[in-house]
């Protein structure tokens, strides 16, 4: 099985220059991670943090509004969980170029505390599918995902990929204590917002 | 023949739909209100240079919106006040911490006809009564649409929006006209 950064390499590394990316807080720790050991950030990306649940609205408005741009949505499961209704939602408007990625751990607050998720199994694929995204995948190898990654995004889509990743090991222990929560997690969003939007009236 | 109190107080959604072609509203992002159901059946017949975008929950809406903010389009979300209330969370994350300009018309569901031209925070209903303090808690300036006579305030909204980086609630007090 794959690991969180495994999943995101090619989210952050192989994706194309126009690509406009939505991540949820794991995959967007793990994107800043690659990111800095790269020396380098492509612009396009915004973080739904704190927000859980608004990635693949995020990523579907940003979609309706430039259809010949790739979207990749990474999306987190407890994160999915809370708006399923949004797949739906996602299919009903079509959009062309989306690619969205469920990083399907099993658990909530990961390398923190890995609380279970409602439903560690769930199966998202099988309810995008149900929902009617096409193609819809599950892959668990690193190899396996790495390799598929440029062909799924010149699918039509919705695409839906479930990757099967390993949980990042739980920290916490007796003794353990909590740290504050830096005020950039509640203005990342609003810089990156703006910086978007930046990009894309330069790069339209 | 003299019109009924619920009349003067009806917008025409056929002014509703002017006033959005004039404000160059491009997407209505929305989950169905039953006050503004006159306007989601002329929308659903198709409205020139208007897309309609349904989502399954008012979160979506919001967060579809930003999206489509971000990329440089000028959406009007569309809910009624319990759609409001549900998606209060994703309305902070959104316009208030990441100061994503969105303009809302919200249908004051359940009010009650004789409240009609009286403050709704006397409505019977906590639905209506709670809505106005509400966005006054959370720093949300709103408008009251209380005929087709307030649909300029669609006008001023969408500048609020702008010029303060942030969401604008239009309330709309009375079921839409089908005119």
């Amino acid at each position: 099985m794959m690991n969180l950064l495994e999943a995101c390499l090619p989210v952050a590394q192989a994706r194309p220059n126009n690509a406009m990316v939505v991540a949820t807080m794991g995959a967007m720790f793990a994107l800043d991670q690659i990111d800095a050991k790269a020396g380098q950030r492509l612009p396009g990306r915004i973080s739904s943090v704190p927000l859980m649940g608004g990635a693949a609205g995020l990523g579907l408005g940003l979609a309706l509004a430039h259809p010949g741009r790739p979207v990749i949505v990474v999306d987190g499961d407890a994160s999915l969980l809370m708006e399923l209704g949004g797949m739906a939602s996602v299919v009903a408007a079509q959009p062309a170029q989306f690619l969205h990625i469920v990083i399907a751990n099993g658990t909530q607050f990961s390398g923190l505390a890995n609380l279970s998720t409602l439903e560690p199994h769930f199966s998202f694929e099988g309810f995008a599918r149900a929902a009617g995204y096409a193609p819809t995948q599950t892959i668990s190898d690193a190899g396996e995902w790495q390799r598929s990654f440029p062909g799924l995004l010149q699918l039509r889509g919705p695409v839906l990929v479930q990757l099967q990743v390993e949980p990042v090991p739980a920290r916490t222990v007796d003794g353990f204590a909590l740290s504050e929560i830096p005020d950039l997690q509640f203005q990342r969003m609003g810089q990156e917002v703006a910086a978007m939007r930046e990009w894309l009236k330069v790069a339209v | 023949m003299s019109s009924s109190p619920v009349q003067q107080f009806s917008v025409p959604a056929s002014a509703a739909v002017a006033a959005m072609q004039r404000n160059r509203v491009d997407h209505v992002v929305t989950v169905p209100d039953w006050v503004q159901l006159a306007l989601h059946q002329r929308l659903e017949a198709g409205v020139p240079g208007v897309r309609l975008v349904n989502c399954s929950s008012e979160n979506q809406v919001v967060t579809v919106g930003a999206g489509l903010v971000i990329g440089g389009k000028r959406p009007l979300l569309v809910m009624q006040n319990q759609g409001l209330y549900n998606c209060i969370n994703t309305l902070r994350a959104v316009c208030l911490d990441a100061k994503v300009p969105l303009v809302f018309m919200v249908g004051q569901f359940g009010r009650e006809f004789d409240n009609l031209g009286q403050p709704s925070t006397a409505s019977r209903r906590t639905m209506v009564r709670i809505m106005e303090p509400l966005l006054q808690s959370i720093g949300v300036p709103f408008l009251c649409l209380d005929g087709e006579q307030d649909l300029p305030l669609m006008d001023e909204a969408f500048a609020m929006a702008e010029q303060q980086s942030g969401a604008v609630v239009l309330l709309v007090s009375a079921p839409m006209a089908w005119a």
